[in-house]
């Protein structure tokens, strides 16, 4: 660690290190030093101040460290994103290509979803509760698609995600006007 | 100053860094709670050992109080500091403890005590002879490595850790600039650290 980050390092004993020497300081490779320097100076201080615990030369961090990583599952590793922030754009496509996928192929193929049917291909995202979804996804299944019918569906799908990739968006405004159109809004 | 206003003045101001430190958990950065860990793994067993007196249900519950804190860490909003909410946590895990155990509690303190917490008496009580005679020897070295600082460095030192003076303050005090007192802080506990370091890996504080 070199004598920066260290003097930086010292200031965040002071709360007077700014956010972004902060992360720099974080994301040093070598974190078992910061660490260690950190624990030092911490230790230094409690002497000051005269600060005597139980625990004093023992290192909590470390079996703090062995339990939370023994556990990485139930760990904050992600940040809990806003639900509407997290989900609005991609659902937002998505229910727009699902849309398109059941009135295309209701429209134009006269298909009809049935249950119980081998080989199907079912709307999933396990990580969302289904009164979460959009109902249209929550119960829709594409089953029992011939080949044509596949060939068909992966063919829009494709232009449809280069629609939306090219015109970051305008690709899924056209598509909405066409289904108003069809359904004579 | 009075030795309480001593005690606050150091760790009343450092909400800033903490909050910094919880920012990046919650961005999924371990090395940042490490930090946390060790800042406070010392004062929330002080605070636990008020509860509980065998020395591994208190390190055992220190454990599971920081363990608790990740999990929750979500659910920290910052309307208190860090430690205070902190505190809250390991007196709950204290309590939870005792009353599995249909034990009650030994000692008292309310999360509105946080702040003014003051660990020493009991702990010292607690201490083993040879425990106390490693302190008193600590604090020798630690008289000696601070009387041997360059004046500058000193008062800097001194300024920020006794009188819990932010930068600026001392700045305007010392008639330097803002990034020369940083300096001379860094300064001061490097050398501090230089001459303790040795009897801090070997001992404890």
């Amino acid at each position: 660690m070199d004598e920066r980050l260290r003097e930086t390092l010292s200031a965040m004993m002071d709360d007077e290190a700014d956010e972004l020497s902060v992360r720099r300081l974080l994301s040093h490779q070598e974190q078992t030093d910061v660490r260690d320097q950190w624990q030092r100076w911490q230790q230094i201080r409690d002497l000051m101040h005269d600060h005597h615990g139980p625990g004093d030369g023992v290192d909590v961090a470390a079996a703090v460290r062995e339990n939370l990583d023994g556990r990485d599952q139930t760990a904050p590793a992600t940040p809990a994103a806003p639900p509407l922030k997290a989900w609005g754009w991609p659902w937002s496509v998505a229910a727009m290509v699902m849309l398109a996928m059941v009135v295309g192929f209701g429209a134009g193929t006269g298909w009809e979803s049935s249950e119980g049917a081998d080989g199907q291909l079912v709307a999933h995202q396990p990580d969302v509760p289904a009164s979460a979804l959009p109902v249209s996804m929550e119960e829709l299944s594409l089953q029992g698609l011939d080949e044509e019918q596949l060939k068909q569906m992966r063919q829009f799908m494709l232009e449809h995600a280069q629609h939306s990739s090219v015109g970051a968006g305008r690709g899924s405004v056209g598509y909405a006007r066409v289904v108003s159109a069809n359904s004579g809004y | 100053m009075t030795p309480e206003n001593e005690r606050k003045s150091a760790e009343q101001t450092d909400s800033q860094t903490d909050l910094q430190l919880v920012r990046k958990v919650r961005s999924g950065d371990r090395a940042a709670f490490d930090l946390l860990v060790v800042k406070y793994q010392s004062r929330v067993a002080s605070i636990i050992s008020r509860y509980v007196y065998d020395n591994q249900e208190v390190m055992d519950l220190t454990q599971e109080t920081f363990v608790k804190a990740f999990r929750a860490i979500d659910r920290f909003r910052g309307d208190s500091a860090f430690y205070t909410w902190l505190y809250r946590i390991a007196v709950n895990t204290a309590k939870n403890f005792l009353e599995a155990r249909n034990r009650r509690p030994q000692g008292s303190a309310d999360a509105s005590d946080a702040e003014n917490f003051d660990d020493g008496g009991r702990l010292r009580d607690l201490a083993s002879p040879e425990r106390l005679l490693q302190r008193e020897q600590l604090q020798k070295a630690l008289s000696t490595a601070i009387a041997g600082l360059p004046e500058e460095l000193r008062s800097a030192f001194l300024l920020r850790e006794y009188d819990g003076l932010s930068y600026e303050d001392i700045a305007r005090i010392l008639e330097c600039p803002i990034g020369t007192v940083r300096s001379r802080i860094f300064r001061a506990r490097d050398a501090v650290d230089r001459q303790l370091g040795p009897l801090l890996n070997h001992s404890a504080t």
